[in-house]
C-alpha cells in the first residue's frame, strides 16, 4: 500500500508574468538602494540590514515550520498549498548572504562586540562567554546549517513524491518534522536573542523567543496566503479551491494576531508592573520622542486593525479581504521588526527615509525572486501527495 | 508501520456501530444499578474527602497555625494546590473548545468527560483560596460593588483578577458543558421508562425535538461558546501566572510565565484526563469510541506541552544567567542545587524526561506505560508549582530570615481531601450523566459525513 491512485487534473503553468516583472523590479531597486545606502550611511544600513535579515528569517524559517506542522498534525486542508510554503522556504538559502554585511558591521550595531566596553562593564563581562564575536559566528553558522539542511530534506522528499507517489516519503517527512520542531524552537529563539535582543545587551526577557515566533508565523502565513490567492485568481493554481479552503488561512491569521498581542502584552505588562530598572529601560527607549507615536502605531497596525478586519466568520473566507490583510500583516511584521531594531540606532525618535524603504523593497524582492525561481519550473501543487485529494475535497 | 495510507481518513470510531448501539452503550451506565466496584470506589473517594473535611475543620478550629505556612514562606500548600487544580481544568476547555475550532474529530469522544473534569477541577481549586483567606464568609467582598462602607477591592492585585478570571471561566465552561448536554438529555428522555427520570430529563432537555432549526441554533451557539472559551483558557492561567510574575521576587518575576503556565496547565490536564479515560473506557466498554488512536493523539499533545514546559525551564535558566542579575542567578542555582533540589529534580524528571518517551510510537500506544507516565506528569506538575512557590520564598533577599518550609499533616490532609472531592464528583458524574456525547459521537461514525468516496 505504498502507492495510491489519484486522478488529479493539473498542468504546470509557471508564474503570472506580472509577478516576475514586479519581483525583478523590486530586486533591482532594492539592491541599488541598499548599495547606495551602505555607501552613504553604513551604520544606519547595518541596522536596516538586521530588519531585512529577520524578515527573511521570519518568512523562510516560518514556512519551514508551517510545512513541518502540517506533516506532524496530519492536516489535509493545507496539503494543496504546501508547495507555496516550500517555495517560500527557499528564502533560507539567501539568509547567510544577507547576514554577511551584518557580521562585517558587527562593531557598529552590537555594543557587546567592543571588548574594551565589555571589560569596563561588569554586567557585560559576565555575558562575555555568550556574547562574543567567535561564538556569535559559530551560532549563526549553526542556525543556517539547520535551516538549509531541513529545507532540502523537506522539499526534496516532497518533489520526489510528485513522480513516485510513494507514501513512504510522507512518512519520512513526518519523522524529519518531529526532529525539526525542537531544533526550530532553539534556532529561532537564539537567533532572535542574538540579532534582536542583544542589540540592547543589558536587556533580557524570557518570552522574547516566543514573541519573535508569533511574528514569524504571521509573516510566513501572510506571505503564503497572498501568493495562494493571487495564483488561484489568475488561474495558475489547481481547480477546485473554494472559500472553505481559505477559511483556515483567515482563522490562523486571526489566531496568531491574537497570539502575538497576547505575548506582546504579557511581556509589556509584567515589565511595567514590576518596574525594575534593569528591564524597563527597553520599553522606555521605545516611548521616547517620536518613538511613542511609533509604538502606538505598532499596536494599531499589528493588532487592532487586523483583529477587527478578520473577526467575523465571512471575513475569514473573503478573498479580497484576506488578500489585503495578508499584505497588511506582512507590513505590520516589518513595522514590528523596525520597532525592535531601530530605537538602538536612533534613540531620539524614529527615522524613516529612502534607506529604510530600500531595504524593505529588497526584502520583498528577494522573497518573490526566490519564490519565482522555484515556482517557474516546479509544480505548485504536490501532485504526488497522498493527502492531496483529501485536501482538495476539504469542506468546512 | 509503513502501511498507513495517508490518502484515507482514519476512522475516529472503530467498527461502524449503528446509531442505536451508540445510544444503548452510552446510556447503559445511567440505566443500570451501580455495582459493588462503584461503591468501593466511592467509598475510597469519600474517605479521602472526609480526611480533607476533618483537616479543614481542624484548621478553622485551631487556626492556620496548623499549616506549614510561616515566615518567610507565606504561600505554601494552599497556593500550590490551587494552581495545580486550576491547571487540571485546562485540558477540558482545550479539548472541547480549541480542538473543536481546529476541527479535530477525535475530540468528540473525549470532550464531554474532559469538560466535566474542568468543572470539578475548578470547584476543587476554589477550596484553597477560600480557606486561605481565613474568613471564607467574607469572600463575598471580593466582588466589587458599591457599598455603605466604601470598601473596595484592590483592583491592581492579580489575586482579584483571579476572582474575575476563574468565575468567568467556570461560568462559560459550565454553560458550554450544559449546551452540549441538551441533545443527549433529549435522547435519555425518550428512552427512559420511569416517570421521575422522564420529568427530570424533560426539564433539562429544554424541549429539544431534534428539529433542523434546533440543530442550526445549537451549532451556532456551540461555535460561539467555543470562541468565547478559547481566550478564557489562556486568560485563566495567564492571570494565575501573574499572581507570581507581577512581583519582583526572583524566580517569580519572569516574562515567559503566562504562556509557560498555560502550556503546563494543558500538560497536566491532559495527563489527568488520559488517566481517568483509560479507566472509563475499560469499565464502560468504550474501547471502540475512545480508541487507542485517540489516546495516542492525547499522548502526542502531552509530549508537545511537556517539551514546551521544558523549553520554558531552559529559557528561565539561561536568561537568569544571561541577565547578569545576581539575585536571579542565585535563585536558579538554589532551585537546582539548594535545599529543595530534590523537588526540582522530581519536577525535571517527571515533566521533561519521562514524557519524552512518547516520541516512540510503541510507548504512545501502550496503555500501562502511558498510564504511568501520565501519573508522573501530574506528580511533576504538582512539584513544579511547589518549586516555584516555595524555593523563591524560602530563600528571599534577607539571608537572616531564610527558612525551610515543611508542610504539616494538616496540609497533606487537605491535599488528600481535594483529590477525594474531585474524584467523588467524577464518580457521581459517570453514573448520572452521559460521559460521552451521544450526538457528537454519532456525527463522527464512518459514513455520517457525506464524501466523494461514498463511505
Amino acid at each position: 500500500m505504498s502507492e495510491h491512485n489519484t486522478n488529479i487534473e493539473y498542468t504546470h503553468r509557471g508564474i503570472p508574468p506580472v509577478l516576475s516583472r514586479v519581483s525583478s523590479a523590486l530586486l533591482l531597486i532594492g539592491i541599488l538602494v541598499a548599495i547606495i545606502s551602505y555607501l552613504t550611511d553604513p551604520v544606519r544600513s547595518a541596522f536596516n540590514n538586521i530588519v531585512l535579515l529577520m524578515l527573511l528569517t521570519s518568512v523562510g524559517v516560518g514556512s519551514l515550520f508551517l510545512i513541518g506542522i502540517e506533516y506532524l498534525a496530519g492536516a489535509v486542508w493545507s496539503t494543496p498549498f504546501r508547495r507555496v510554503f516550500e517555495f517560500l522556504a527557499s528564502v533560507v538559502l539567501v539568509i547567510p548572504v544577507i547576514a554577511i554585511p551584518v557580521y562585517l558591521n558587527v562593531h557598529s550595531v552590537y555594543h557587546w562586540s567592543h571588548t574594551d566596553a565589555v571589560a569596563a562593564d561588569k554586567i557585560l563581562s559576565g555575558k562575555e562567554p555568550y556574547l562574543n564575536e567567535t561564538f556569535f559566528l559559530i551560532r549563526l553558522i549553526a542556525y543556517f546549517v539547520v535551516w538549509i539542511v531541513f529545507y532540502f530534506i523537506f522539499t526534496s522528499n516532497s518533489k520526489k513524491q510528485d513522480k513516485t507517489k510513494d507514501q513512504k516519503l510522507t512518512k519520512r517527512n513526518i519523522r524529519f518534522s518531529a526532529l525539526f520542531m525542537p531544533l526550530f524552537a532553539l534556532t529561532l529563539t537564539f537567533s532572535a536573542i542574538d540579532f534582536l535582543m542583544s542589540l540592547e545587551p543589558h536587556w533580557f526577557s524570557t518570552i522574547f523567543g516566543v514573541y519573535f515566533f508569533a511574528g514569524t508565523v504571521l509573516a510566513s502565513l501572510a506571505a503564503g496566503t497572498f501568493l495562494v490567492i493571487m495564483f488561484v485568481q489568475k488561474g495558475y493554481f489547481i481547480k477546485g479551491i473554494i472559500k472553505d479552503h481559505y477559511y483556515s488561512f483567515g482563522a490562523l491569521l486571526f489566531a496568531f494576531i491574537n497570539f502575538w498581542a497576547y505575548i506582546a502584552f504579557s511581556q509589556y505588562m509584567l515589565i511595567w508592573y514590576a518596574n525594575l530598572p534593569e528591564e524597563t529601560f527597553w520599553f522606555i527607549n521605545k516611548w521616547e520622542g517620536s518613538w511613542m507615536y511609533f509604538s502606538i502605531f505598532l499596536i494599531i497596525t499589528h493588532f487592532l486593525v487586523p483583529y477587527f478586519a478578520l473577526l467575523s466568520q465571512p471575513s475569514k473566507m473573503n478573498e479580497k479581504r484576506l488578500k489585503f490583510m495578508s499584505i497588511w500583516i506582512l507590513f505590520a511584521h516589518i513595522i514590528d521588526l523596525y520597532w525592535l531594531v531601530l530605537p538602538t540606532f536612533n534613540p531620539e525618535g524614529f527615522v524613516f527615509s529612502w534607506n529604510e524603504i530600500g531595504f524593505i523593497i529588497l526584502g520583498l524582492g528577494l522573497i518573490l525572486t526566490m519564490f519565482n525561481w522555484k515556482a517557474r519550473k516546479e509544480n505548485i501543487i504536490p501532485i504526488g501527495d497522498p493527502k492531496l485529494k483529501r485536501g482538495l475535497d476539504f469542506r468546512l | 508501520m509503513s502501511s498507513i495510507d495517508y490518502s484515507r481518513e482514519l476512522s475516529v470510531i472503530e467498527g461502524k456501530p449503528a446509531l442505536r448501539e451508540i445510544d444503548d452503550l452510552i446510556a447503559k451506565p445511567l440505566e443500570t444499578k451501580p455495582n459493588i466496584k462503584f461503591f468501593i470506589g466511592l467509598g475510597i473517594t469519600l474517605t479521602m474527602l472526609a480526611i480533607g473535611v476533618i483537616a479543614i475543620g481542624l484548621s478553622f478550629y485551631y487556626g492556620t497555625g496548623l499549616w506549614g505556612n510561616n515566615n518567610p514562606v507565606g504561600w505554601g500548600f494552599p497556593i500550590v494546590n490551587f494552581v495545580f487544580w486550576v491547571g487540571i481544568g485546562h485540558a477540558g476547555t482545550l479539548i472541547s473548545a480549541i480542538l473543536f475550532l481546529l476541527r479535530q474529530k477525535w475530540r468528540n469522544g473525549i470532550a464531554r468527560f474532559a469538560e466535566g473534569m474542568t468543572i470539578f477541577a475548578v470547584m476543587t481549586a476554589l477550596i484553597f483560596p477560600l480557606i486561605h483567606v481565613g474568613r471564607p464568609w467574607l469572600a463575598g467582598y471580593l466582588m466589587p460593588y458599591p457599598n455603605q462602607h466604601s470598601l473596595w477591592v484592590n483592583f491592581t492585585s492579580p489575586l482579584l483578577w483571579d476572582v474575575f478570571a476563574v468565575s468567568t471561566y467556570f461560568t462559560v465552561s459550565f454553560i458550554f458543558w450544559y449546551v452540549g448536554l441538551i441533545p443527549d438529555f433529549a435522547v435519555l428522555r425518550d428512552r427512559t421508562k420511569t416517570k421521575i427520570k422522564k420529568a427530570i430529563y424533560s426539564v433539562f432537555s429544554l424541549g429539544w425535538r431534534n428539529s433542523n432549526r434546533h440543530w442550526q441554533h445549537y451549532e451556532m451557539v456551540y461555535l460561539v461558546l467555543a470562541g468565547f472559551a478559547t481566550p478564557l483558557v489562556l486568560s485563566v492561567h495567564t492571570i494565575v501566572s501573574f499572581d507570581f510574575a507581577v512581583s519582583i521576587l526572583p524566580g517569580w518575576h519572569t516574562t515567559i510565565f503566562p504562556p509557560y503556565f498555560v502550556a503546563g496547565a494543558v500538560f497536566s490536564g491532559f495527563a489527568m484526563v488520559q488517566n481517568v479515560l483509560i479507566v472509563i473506557r475499560k469499565v464502560f466498554n468504550y474501547e471502540h469510541i475512545i480508541t487507542i488512536d485517540t489516546l495516542e493523539k492525547m499522548n502526542k499533545i502531552i509530549v508537545l506541552t511537556g517539551t514546551l514546559v521544558g523549553y520554558a525551564y531552559a529559557m528561565e535558566f539561561f536568561i537568569a544567567w544571561y541577565s547578569g542579575v545576581q539575585a536571579e542567578q542565585f535563585t536558579f542555582v538554589n532551585r537546582a542545587f539548594g535545599p529543595y533540589a530534590w523537588a526540582y529534580w522530581i519536577m525535571i524528571t517527571c515533566n521533561v524526561v519521562f514524557p519524552q518517551l512518547f516520541w516512540s510510537k510503541k510507548i504512545r500506544r501502550s496503555i500501562p506505560v502511558m498510564f504511568v507516565i501520565a501519573v508522573f506528569v501530574n506528580v511533576g506538575m504538582w512539584f513544579e508549582r511547589f518549586v516555584i512557590t516555595v524555593t523563591s520564598l524560602s530563600r528571599d533577599f534577607l539571608p537572616s530570615s531564610w527558612a525551610y518550609y515543611t508542610p504539616t499533616l494538616t496540609d497533606f490532609g487537605i491535599l488528600i481531601g481535594s483529590f477525594g472531592f474531585f474524584f467523588t464528583f467524577v464518580l457521581l458524574f459517570s453514573k448520572t450523566l452521559p460521559v460521552v456525547s451521544i450526538a457528537e459521537v454519532k456525527a463522527v461514525v464512518d459514513g455520517s459525513q457525506p464524501s466523494h468516496e461514498g463511505h
